[in-house]
């Protein structure tokens, strides 16, 4: 796998401790889990006993259990309970993989690529944000990141004031915004969108409505694109 | 006042419905099981004498008799333990619930024929029906991250309705018709809020994490 950079994966808010989730990136799967200490994975999403999806399963305190036949792991990805077997002394080599995790911006990032000690440059980020939902788009990452600005904010045009790798500063109206793209698939992008300081319910609102309108027309634009590549 | 009689099948999301709102009031209920799949019971000129399209689930009360997921839950939440809020007075909120259960009955049912189409084989586009069923989910998503950014965790309001027992179901069972939970992170949060619900049961395809 190369995917040696950081991609944002959810926003830090919506995986609760305790919680899990599945998510993909260039199609590769994966599941992300915060524990009861409130430590964030991010693992294959995939149990190796007969292969089903550990974001299927359920945390419980520092271990996650697959839904299937209930294997537990450690937070180390360690198999340590096998319930047919309860007795046994699981083998060290049960264990599923796992991949760099950190939190910055009130987003949580993964890195794919497991060459040692060599982690990419963690992205910069404002400590204090609000975070706003992340929506997922048919649509691939950058036509998004290139279309972002195109859908008017309470009638005006938003103001993209940076865009570096996968992140894309944006101005609307008052509210300085950071979206964060991720690549889920070739045909498909999550977008997590934070603010910049402290903001009402009322500006969220607004904002997540605007974040509707883009989805609506971003998925338009890119079935147009695709009947025109049927059509050539 | 004796027991109300449900007419039931375990699979059938919409009969759950039913069960889950009586397990929370704290009801017990005689159940019938009608063979839908595959003995085609519901189709059976007894059940078809009390709803004409012969749909589960069907709930008797003496001379009282009742088919459409939605009516039962109203006429549970408002007949039974009105106190517990779950068909709240307040004209408001009560247009919400009834706003949701419309959502429920129209824009969910290609979710549930989504869902029958791919695990029974019932006739149906099966990838029209989940795009549908996606669009439906989207709104839900929508609707519940504007309800979080005021802190509220229910459908129509800060305590769980019909509604949310209503809407329920499509949402739990989702894999089931291929939909991951995974772009609904509002939905999530929301369906652990359902679970918290006391009295709160599953059906099958719905997991227990015990
Ligand atoms: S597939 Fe995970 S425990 Fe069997």
């Amino acid at each position: 796998m190369s995917l040696r950079d950081w991609y944002p994966l959810a926003l830090s808010r919506d995986i609760t401790p305790g919680t899990s989730a599945g998510t993909r990136v260039e199609g590769h799967e994966f599941v992300v889990w915060r524990d009861a200490g409130g430590a964030a994975h991010i693992w294959e999403d995939r149990c190796p006993h007969r292969g089903m999806k550990m974001s299927f399963g359920f945390v419980r305190g520092d271990h996650i259990a697959c839904l299937y036949h209930g294997w537990q792991y450690d937070s180390e990805g360690q198999c340590r309970h096998i319930p047919a077997h309860p007795d046994l002394d699981v083998p060290a080599t049960i264990r599923i993989a796992r991949f760099a995790v950190l939190e910055a911006g009130g987003i949580i990032w993964g890195c794919f690529n497991e060459v040692d000690g060599n982690l990419p440059r963690a992205p910069e980020l404002p400590a204090a944000t609000t975070p706003v939902r992340s929506l997922f788009i048919d649509c691939p990452a950058q036509r998004l990141t290139a279309l972002i600005a195109d859908i008017p904010f309470e009638g005006s045009a938003p103001n993209v004031t940076t865009r570096t790798g996968r992140i894309v500063g944006i101005t609307l109206g008052d509210n300085v915004l950071i979206a964060a793209v991720q690549p889920v698939s070739g045909s498909e992008s999550a977008l997590h969108l934070i603010a910049t300081g402290a903001l009402e319910s009322q500006h969220l609102k607004q904002i997540s409505t605007w974040s509707e309108q883009l989805r609506r027309e971003v998925e338009a634009l890119t079935s147009k694109d695709n009947d025109g590549e049927i059509a050539a | 006042m004796s027991n109300p009689v449900l007419y039931n099948y375990d699979l059938d999301e919409n009969c759950y419905k039913v069960r889950l709102l009586l397990s929370c009031l704290g009801i017990e209920a005689e159940t019938i099981a009608v063979d839908v799949f595959p003995g085609n019971e519901h189709l059976s000129p007894a059940i078809r004498a009390m709803s004409p399209k012969g749909s589960l689930p069907v709930l008797k009360q003496g001379d009282l008799v009742l088919h459409e997921a939605e009516a039962i839950l109203a006429w549970l939440a408002r007949s039974q333990k009105p106190d517990k809020g779950f068909l709240p007075n307040d004209p408001d909120t009560f247009a919400h619930v009834m706003m949701w259960l419309a959502f429920s009955a129209r824009e969910l049912d290609v979710a549930v024929r989504a869902r029958v189409t791919a695990m029974m084989d019932a006739p149906g586009d099966i990838d029209a029906l989940r795009s549908g069923a996606r669009e439906a989910l989207r709104i839900m998503e929508d609707h519940m991250t504007r309800q979080h950014f005021d802190d509220v965790e229910y459908v129509a309001g800060a305590r769980a309705t019909i509604a949310d027992i209503a809407l329920f179901p499509s949402f739990a069972l989702s894999r089931d018709y291929n939909i991951d939970h995974d772009a609904f992170p509002a939905l999530r949060r929301w369906a652990r809020a359902v679970r918290r619900i006391d009295g709160f049961i599953t059906m099958p395809g719905i997991p227990d994490y015990h």
